[in-house]
């Protein structure tokens, strides 16, 4: 296998959403080939860098995976695994990174704010956002705004992810930016709501730095915002 | 994804004692009541057969033992072919297709959404449409060209199809002469006579007349397209409380021995010709003594159909997916939908009329075309059922995700995501300020955005050899 053929492979594998060698894939055959796991393993063996690995691998397949839900060939399960994908090829990646002297994308905290306990619109946004490259930290449901206060000061992320499923916990939203700027924290970090009831109106109203329809759209406004 | 052929019957209207009630009064029908038959020719058959003829009276009585074993001749799978093999269908057992049906005299033009007599070119547009509608498996010619003479009707009818779509065509006739110039159409197309035979690309309809009728020129046809071994199709009609009795019942015996007498005629002339056991049986409004198409009573009579077909072990055409309203609105939508859910379910073999009919069978819709193929879609994953075994029950992956988890990053929904669901291509599913957006268009004119982008983008011509040799062996036809 020449570098080309290793890092073609690795994207191809991104784009049928294969982890490892016992993925089944999407095509048939697939069972028992190298999967996005042991293709970056072998990428890194071969001394091709990190920052190749991850831009004609893994970013160029997720790239292609975009294209195709937009095209409605590809479902949400179907981006779910590519980014799974990628967020294993970025988890064998990272101590090659720091190395090479890449730094990560950015990190960001997600959680879903107290008394909700609708989180699988919250872990998508976090298995999107690792397979874009980022660090996430994911607090899980039902999280009051005293502890997301408190891992904003420890962690200083780039990106705060809050959301909420309930017109009844969207307030909460609010009322956890207001501790943060209680605290003096809130020029420290960019947050970011959603959520099935949530609008644009209803961020602009809270004060939030932006709003996401989709686990995609949140993805791209991180990147929009990162500029 | 289109599904075809799958195999239906979980609905079963009538219980075996009910059906074995029909045949045996079908029998005492047969034997004591009989059948007028008006055409010479096909009488003389039955007497050659050694029925009981009454040569005052035209009327055909039999023996129960002859009825069975003329039955028995008759194939119990009809393959139709389509100029693409891969439109080729086998009719029998349950196996569930569909198709449009016919044969209305006006259209609801799609430009204008006025009604107006159907022309030649309407004919070209809906068979290119069907082509690209892919849970139509058969294409049933739908419109009588009122731009043509009526003799060349039957030539046009058939040339306009199969120089436009490459699913089987099958379509009624209206002269003797028109009959003979299809099914050399049609050998032409396939290179041989004996080719045609062996993947007939065209069937034809003839009907007989409930109750218990066969009328001249029907009869004369019908033997034509039995002597030529084409498949074939001689529906009964009875409608409920006015060419049959009130009760469903009733209704069920006409149909039966009326069917039954087209299948027995087609055997008597050519013992084993491919032969479809046929109802258009439905009920009139007694309240104005309309006939009527999108009636509930209309997908129970076909339904009981399909298992009255089963039980003779003959291929069944069964009608269905028709709407008595004059637009296309909600009543469109619903009695289509439950008329062809029923027979569907039942396991009619071929649906005719699943597809584009409205107003007791006068007119077709364009959109109503793209509608009725999204409710056919629907339909279809509801015959498939329900697939229970170790892997679909996914107890290793309920176990995996445990209390509180999801399923939507699993392998195994990935796996069968796409089989498990049908994803409609025509009903909205966005929210709401994605669908203001994109025009807070409703179905119908989503359906007509697809008649568009379909007549644009779908092509099928016969090759031009085949065409040339067509235009200049068979007059007539208006090119």
């Amino acid at each position: 296998m020449t570098n080309e053929e290793n890092i073609q492979l690795l994207k191809e594998n991104i784009i049928q959403g294969r982890r490892d060698e016992n993925d089944e894939g999407l095509e048939e055959g697939m069972l028992g080939q190298p999967g996005a796991k042991e293709l970056t393993e072998a990428a890194i063996q071969a001394g091709i860098t990190p920052g190749t690995i991850i831009l004609e691998g893994l970013t160029a397949g997720m790239n292609v995976v975009g294209e195709k839900y937009e095209a409605k060939e590809y479902f949400i399960p179907d981006m779910l695994a590519s980014a799974e994908a990628t967020g294993l090829a970025m988890e064998i990646l990272e101590p090659h990174l720091a190395k090479a002297g890449v730094s990560s994308k950015g990190k960001v905290v997600v959680a879903t704010v107290k008394g909700d306990l609708h989180d699988i619109g919250k872990n998508i946004v976090s298995l999107l956002l690792k397979g874009a490259g980022y660090e996430v930290i994911d607090l899980g449901n039902d999280i009051p705004p005293e502890r997301i206060v408190e891992v904003v000061r420890q962690e200083n992320p780039d990106f705060l992810g809050l959301s909420a499923l309930l017109t009844t916990t969207m307030k909460m939203m609010g009322e956890t930016i207001n501790s943060l700027r209680e605290a003096g924290l809130r020029d420290r970090v960019k947050v970011l709501v959603g959520g099935a009831a949530v609008s644009q109106d209803f961020a602009d109203e809270i004060g939030a730095d932006g709003y996401g329809t989709d686990g995609f759209h949140a993805v791209r406004l991180v990147e929009e915002l990162r500029e | 994804m289109s599904q075809k052929g799958l195999e239906g019957g979980s609905y079963k209207p009538l219980s075996q004692e009910s059906i074995d009630k029909i045949h045996q009064a079908s029998l005492r029908v047969f034997e004591e009541v009989g059948f007028q038959v008006n055409s010479e020719s096909a009488l003389s058959f039955f007497v050659q057969a050694g029925a009981w003829v009454d040569s005052e009276t035209h009327v055909v009585r039999m023996p129960p033992q002859m009825v069975m074993d003329f039955l028995s001749r008759a194939p119990s799978e009809v393959k139709l072919c389509g100029q693409d093999e891969e439109h080729d269908i086998l009719l029998g057992g349950a196996r569930v297709f569909t198709g449009t049906g016919g044969t209305a005299l006006n259209i609801i033009d799609v430009e204008t959404d006025l009604t107006r007599r159907a022309t030649l070119d309407d004919l070209k547009q809906i068979a290119r449409l069907v082509d690209g509608l892919e849970n139509i498996h058969v294409f049933m010619l739908p419109t009588y060209p009122s731009d043509i003479s009526a003799e060349d009707v039957d030539v046009n009818r058939f040339f306009a199809a199969l120089d436009n779509t490459t699913k089987h065509v099958m379509g009624g006739v209206y002269t003797l002469n028109g009959i003979r110039q299809a099914i050399r159409m049609a050998e032409i197309i396939c290179g041989s006579p004996q080719e045609l035979r062996r993947r007939p690309l065209i069937s034809m309809i003839t009907c007989s007349i409930s109750p218990l009728k066969i009328d001249r020129i029907y009869g004369d046809m019908l033997v034509q397209i039995a002597k030529a071994g084409l498949p074939i199709v001689c529906p009964a009609e009875p409608l409920s409380g006015a060419t049959a009795p009130v009760t469903l019942a009733g209704t069920l015996l006409i149909q039966n021995v009326d069917s039954l007498a087209g299948v027995l005629l087609t055997q008597v002339v050519n013992s084993g010709t491919p032969v479809i056991y046929a109802s258009v049986a439905s009920n009139t409004d007694l309240r104005d003594l309309k006939y009527v198409t999108g009636s509930i009573e209309m997908g129970l009579l076909n339904a009981a159909g399909a298992q009255m077909a089963q039980f003779y072990r003959l291929p069944f055409y069964a009608t269905a997916g028709m709407s008595d309203s004059k637009v296309v609105d909600a009543q469109c939508g619903y009695e289509s939908a439950l008329t062809s859910l029923l027979c569907a379910l039942a396991g009619a073999n071929f649906i005719h009329d699943a597809a584009g009919m409205m107003e007791f069978a006068l007119s077709v819709s364009y959109e109503k075309f793209v509608i009725d193929n999204e409710i056919l879609g629907m339909v279809m994953r509801a015959v498939e059922g329900i697939k229970v075994d170790e892997d679909t029950l996914a107890f290793d992956v309920i176990k995996e995700v445990g209390p509180g988890g999801h399923f939507v990053s699993s392998d195994h929904t990935r796996k069968y995501m796409r089989s498990e669901h049908y994803y409609p291509s025509l009903s909205d599913r966005l929210d709401r300020e994605e669908w203001e957006a994109q025009g807070g268009k409703d179905a119908c004119r989503r359906a007509t955005e697809r008649v568009s982008q379909l007549l644009s983008e779908h092509q099928f011509g016969l090759p031009s050899s085949v065409r040339k040799r067509i235009l200049s062996e068979i007059p007539g036809i208006i090119d």
